[in-house]
This record gives C-alpha cells, sequence and structure tokens, in this order.
C-alpha cells in the first residue's frame, strides 16, 4: 500500500532545491561565513544534507536579521522625505530548519503579530517557505523532548523530511506545503517500508536527546523564587553578560533602533539587542537592572513566567543554543531544575 | 471600584508601516525650567491635523531623524486641540538634539502609544493628583482634561513638588490651578531659596500633611521612581486601595508597540499594557522594578 508521502533519494535533492530556485531565494544550512547559519544556497554544495543538528545562528535570523534598514530619508528645502529600503522581491525557502527552530518562529509570530502588525518581520514571515529536515543526532545540550518538541516531528512547517538512510521521506504539513510537492518533480511515492523506516528514524532521534527539564509545576516554582536574590546572585554569578544566549536563542527577539546621518541622508536601523546588557534597559535617572541577577532572572521569567501569561506557550523551544554557546556554561536547565522548592 | 482591566489589551488598526514617523513642526518652545522644555507641535499633514486623536496619559515616540527616537506622553489635553505637547528633560543624545532645535523644525512622530487613562472610571470620584517634576506632564494633560469638563467629576487635590522653586514646571499652570476655587493646590518643594515662601518638603510627607480622604477618591500618581515607590505607602495609610492607585510609569521604550522587550515589569509591557497602571496591577511584580 502506499503511503500519501513522497521520498527523494539525496543524491537528487540537489536537483530539487534547483528546481525551487526557480522560484524561491533557498536558503540552506551553511558554514561559508565560519558560523553555521541558513545562507543562500550556492546551487551546488550539498553537505549539510549530512548534518545532524541545528545551526549555530537560528533560522530567525532570516526573519529578525542581526540588523535591518527601517527607512531612510533625505532632508531638501521642503522638509523630510521618508522612504522605505526596496523590498526583495523573491519569496525565502528555508531548507533544513530544524523542529526546534520551526516551533520558534511560531512562537516569534505571536509577538510580532500581537496588536500592532510587525511589516519587517510578517512581510518576510507570510512569503516564506519552511522545509522541515529531521534531526539525526542531539546536542548534550539538547532538550527539547521537555518542552513538548520531538527532533523529528514538526507542525510549524509546510514539508516535513525525515532521513531514511539514503532518501528523505517527504511529508506535506500544510496546503501550502501540499501544492509545493505537487509541482515539484522527482518525487517518488513512499511505500509502507519507507514509512516503517521514517518511524524508526523519529523515535531513535527522540532517545538521543537525553537532557530533561522539569518543567512540573514550572510557572508556580518560578513565580515562588521571584523574590528569592539569593538564588538568583549564586546562579547568575559566572555569566559575564555577553549576550550571546539571547542573540544566538531562536525565541529572543528584543531589538534596538538607531539612527545614522551622513550630510543630510540618514537611516533608521534596528539591530538585535540583548537583556543581558545593562545598558538595554538603562534610563537616564534610573536603571531597573543594574545588578546582574536580575538581568539573568529575566531572561528566565521572560522565556517560562511572562511570555507564556501573555501568549500561552513556553518562550523556549530546548535548541540548546544557550547551553552549548555559552563561554562559562551558564545552563539554563541547571537554573531550572534546582529552583528551591521551598522559600 | 476596580480598575485593574485599565490596561485590558486592544486590538489596533494601524494602517500602513507603524515603524514610519509622521513629520511634525515645532510651533512654539517653552522654557520649564533650566533642563526642561515645552514644545508645542503640530502635524504638517493637513489630513492628520484634523483625523489625529489620543487619550490622556497616551505616549508617542519623538525624533530627530538622524539622531534617534524617544517616548514622551503627550503633555497637552485632548480637550484643547489647536496644537500637541510634550515636554523633556535635557538628559540624553535624543534630548539634547530636542534642545537645540527651533521653532519651524521637523522632527518625527509616532504614535499615539499606550492605554491613556481611563476616564469612565474617574467620573463622579473625588481626584488626586500628586506629581513630581516633570512628572507633571503626564497629569496635567489628564488635569486640563478633567477641568475642562469639571461637571463629571467630583473634588480635585493637586499635590506637586519639585527639587527647588526654579524646578516647578508649568508654571503658568500651577498659577491657573491656584486661582481656581474648585481646585486645591499645595505646592512644594524639596528644597527652597531666599524667595520661596510655599511648603518645603518631599511629596510623600506633604501628601500624608494634606491628608486628602480616600472616600469615593481615585490618586493619580506621576513622578520620579522614588517619589512614586515612597507615595504608595502613604496612600494606603490614608485608606486608598491598590485599585484606587493610578500611576502613568516610564520605561526605555523604544519601540512603542510591545515589540522590542525592554520596557517590562513581569509580563506586562509598559509601552503595550501601560503606561498607565493600578497599584494592584503592578504592586506584586518585581517591587523594586518599576
Amino acid at each position: 500500500m502506499a503511503s500519501s508521502n513522497k521520498k527523494i533519494s539525496k543524491r537528487d535533492t540537489g536537483k530539487l532545491l534547483n528546481e525551487w530556485s526557480q522560484e524561491f531565494a533557498v536558503f540552506v544550512p551553511s558554514r561559508e561565513t565560519g558560523v553555521a547559519t541558513m545562507a543562500k544556497w550556492d546551487g551546488k554544495d550539498t553537505s549539510f544534507l549530512d548534518w545532524h543538528r541545528n545551526t549555530v545562528i537560528p533560522p530567525k535570523a532570516n526573519f529578525l536579521p542581526a540588523m535591518e534598514e527601517m527607512f531612510n530619508f533625505q532632508r531638501d528645502k521642503e522638509g523630510y522625505h521618508i522612504e522605505l529600503p526596496p523590498q526583495d522581491k523573491h519569496k525565502q525557502l528555508i531548507f533544513g530548519i530544524r523542529p526546534c527552530d520551526a516551533k520558534a518562529l511560531a512562537i516569534l509570530d505571536m509577538t510580532f503579530s500581537d496588536s500592532y502588525q510587525d511589516p519587517y518581520y510578517l512581510s518576510k514571515r507570510k512569503n516564506a517557505v519552511l522545509v522541515g529536515v529531521g534531526c539525526t543526532k542531539a546536542y548534550d545540550s539538547c532538550f527539547c523532548t521537555s518542552l513538548g518538541i520531538s527532533p523529528a516531528e514538526s507542525t510549524d512547517v509546510d514539508l516535513m523530511l525525515t532521513d531514511i538512510g539514503d532518501e528523505f521521506l517527504i511529508e506535506a504539513i500544510t496546503e501550502a506545503g501540499k501544492k509545493l510537492i505537487s509541482r515539484s518533480r522527482g518525487l517518488a511515492e513512499a511505500n509502507e517500508a519507507d514509512e516503517t523506516r521514517a518511524k524508526a528514524s523519529k523515535e531513535a532521534a527522540y532517545q538521543k536527546v537525553t537532557r530533561q527539564l522539569d518543567t512540573d509545576n514550572i510557572k508556580q516554582r518560578l513565580l515562588a523564587n521571584l523574590e528569592n536574590k539569593d538564588y538568583w546572585e549564586k546562579i547568575a554569578a559566572k555569566c559575564l553578560s555577553c549576550g550571546v544566549c539571547t542573540f544566538l536563542c531562536p525565541t529572543c527577539y528584543c531589538f534596538d533602533i538607531n539612527d545614522e546621518l551622513v550630510k543630510q541622508q540618514g537611516a533608521r536601523f534596528r539591530s538585535w539587542d540583548s537583556c543581558a546588557f545593562p545598558v538595554y534597559t538603562e534610563m537616564p535617572m534610573e536603571n531597573p537592572r543594574v545588578e546582574k541577577w536580575r538581568r539573568v532572572r529575566q531572561r528566565v521569567y521572560h522565556k517560562y513566567e511572562f511570555y507564556p501569561m501573555s501568549f500561552d506557550v513556553t518562550a523556549c523551544t530546548g535548541c540548546g543554543r544557550c547551553i552549548r554557546l555559552c563561554p562559562v556554561n551558564w545552563d539554563i536547565t541547571q537554573a531550572l531544575n534546582n529552583l528551591p522548592a521551598k522559600v | 471600584m476596580t480598575i485593574t482591566d485599565i490596561s485590558h489589551r486592544r486590538k489596533f488598526l494601524a494602517q500602513g508601516n507603524v515603524y514610519l514617523p509622521h513629520i511634525v513642526i515645532i510651533e512654539k518652545i517653552i522654557d520649564e525650567t533650566p533642563g526642561v522644555r515645552t514644545f508645542h507641535f503640530n502635524f504638517k499633514d493637513e489630513k492628520l491635523r484634523e483625523e489625529f486623536s489620543f487619550e490622556s496619559g497616551q505616549f508617542g515616540e519623538y525624533s530627530v531623524l538622524g539622531i534617534g527616537e524617544a517616548p514622551f506622553c503627550i503633555s497637552s489635553s485632548p480637550t484643547r486641540r489647536d496644537h500637541l505637547e510634550f515636554a523633556l528633560q535635557r538628559v540624553g543624545k535624543v534630548t539634547n538634539a530636542l534642545h537645540r532645535l527651533g521653532v519651524g523644525a521637523e522632527i518625527g512622530f509616532r504614535g499615539p502609544y499606550g492605554n491613556g487613562v481611563p476616564l469612565d472610571l474617574l467620573q463622579g470620584k473625588n481626584l488626586v493628583f500628586v506629581g513630581g517634576g516633570i512628572g507633571l506632564a503626564p497629569l496635567r494633560s489628564l488635569i486640563w482634561n478633567v477641568i475642562d469638563n469639571r461637571d463629571k467629576y467630583e473634588n480635585i487635590d493637586i499635590i506637586y513638588g519639585a527639587r527647588s522653586p526654579s524646578d516647578l514646571c508649568f508654571k503658568y499652570d500651577l498659577d491657573a490651578w491656584n486661582k481656581d476655587k474648585a481646585v486645591n493646590m499645595v505646592t512644594t518643594v524639596d528644597k527652597g531659596d531666599e524667595n520661596w515662601t510655599g511648603k518645603v518638603g518631599f511629596v510623600p510627607q506633604v501628601l500624608e500633611q494634606a491628608a486628602p480622604s480616600a472616600q469615593n477618591a481615585v490618586a493619580i500618581v506621576c513622578g520620579p521612581p522614588i517619589m512614586i515607590r515612597f507615595t504608595f505607602p502613604v496612600l494606603e495609610k490614608l485608606g486608598f486601595t491598590p485599585e484606587q492607585m493610578i500611576t502613568t510609569l516610564e520605561k526605555r521604550m523604544k519601540c512603542g508597540i510591545g515589540k522590542c522587550g525592554r520596557c517590562n515589569i513581569g509580563n506586562l509591557y509598559v509601552c503595550r499594557d501601560g503606561p498607565v497602571f493600578s497599584y494592584a496591577q503592578i504592586k506584586g511584580f518585581i517591587s523594586k522594578e518599576y
């Protein structure tokens, strides 16, 4: 019995991407800039098909770039003239996004479409197609399964690919995904044996995530420790306030807005910002988070207490970057698992 | 009475790109104190001039293009609409740039943002305004709003203080309210000078002495964080419940619309859910961070 899913050999995946490149700006995992990120595909290199896990820079950067021009302006006799930067007409297709990072985009969507629409993020997001690829290995720092995410399954993508040896099983998750499949050439029908292999592959991936975050009553436990200064001071002691955990977090979205001016021409930019920096909350007369423990606490509470209060979802997907890439091995799972039960 | 839901989230129908500033023109500049100026301004676009509306307590993002953007409340009253006003102290990059501008200069404006003061909950009440320094800016929008609809409200008490006589802002308003028989006005300074004949003392202490009744009253408090912090306990002592205390807060609000992240108090964003809060809403959360 044939399943409704498709498959493609890894050898032919490059062809498929080439075909998609006619319609989309295709982004794939790449180390071309020295750091693993989602970069524009060069049309040749397919080495990323052998990658097992998420990139260093999360795909949020494709929608909320580290730095982005908001508008530019000129001044003449009549006053100021404000113009939007030219928009990239190409739709993005992100190939190889992992379930944790796809979920993170779904979480970011809530902030950027709440009340006021954020035109920069949403215009890129609405035009994008996400092709997920399941993880086949996990980092020691990965803990997605504790947050209800499977490393090889996702409903936050349009297409989901599962590694079944020399081939990928392709599942259409959304209508857009179905349409993309129906107009793509070179896809074979998946059979029952493929489905069985995919199931085994997903289960194996799930078992590879070993780190556990204790999420039982986490909101209540956090609330009870809100004013537990001793605990947060101890936890924050080794933090360098470098901000890497937030910059590379797939759900962190804080940004700063700054202007640049050369002669009568200028532009306004936004750029990633971080609650790890004292200047982030600095005001002329006062700064509510001068002390480091308050900033560390803010990051933890924002993800596990405040964001759930606003949007009913934890703003963490267990991607593990903030643990793995921290220069002093600060560990959010440790911070949460060791929360004192009684204060 | 409950005003804990004053920051209910609304659906906004901002048209187009919400980050693009409108150009407004400075029409008049008033020196309030050595470091504080009030700017009267109006939209360059005729249509916006007609259509723009706001509520007391709401704020805008003002920018000197090329220098940067900063949030300030609209300090004029929606009942007086031939122009808009904002007041600011010269402290940083943007405020210094704004202070260098003259009449006729064009600046960027986005807004109005935030929730405004819930006027419907103030109607029929005794109102106690407690202000400090430039914190009078959002209060004066509300005070004029109330005075212009005087029959809708009961007694009006205003307790306002500044560090020194020269730091008192909006002296023309203080004079007008002093003369207004329907307003009980107390002005105080932390430290007087040779010409000062009025009260000397910190705002919370003077409030305690003035002891306005909590009966059928709402207190609206705005000033430096330290003043707000010391004012709430005094109001509680006078019998005000947390629901009877309203404040408007200030944070480093960059985007103004709940996206950029930095202005939170617990799960509330000052820009999105405030800047007007009841004390009941914020008292439980991170006591030192507001």
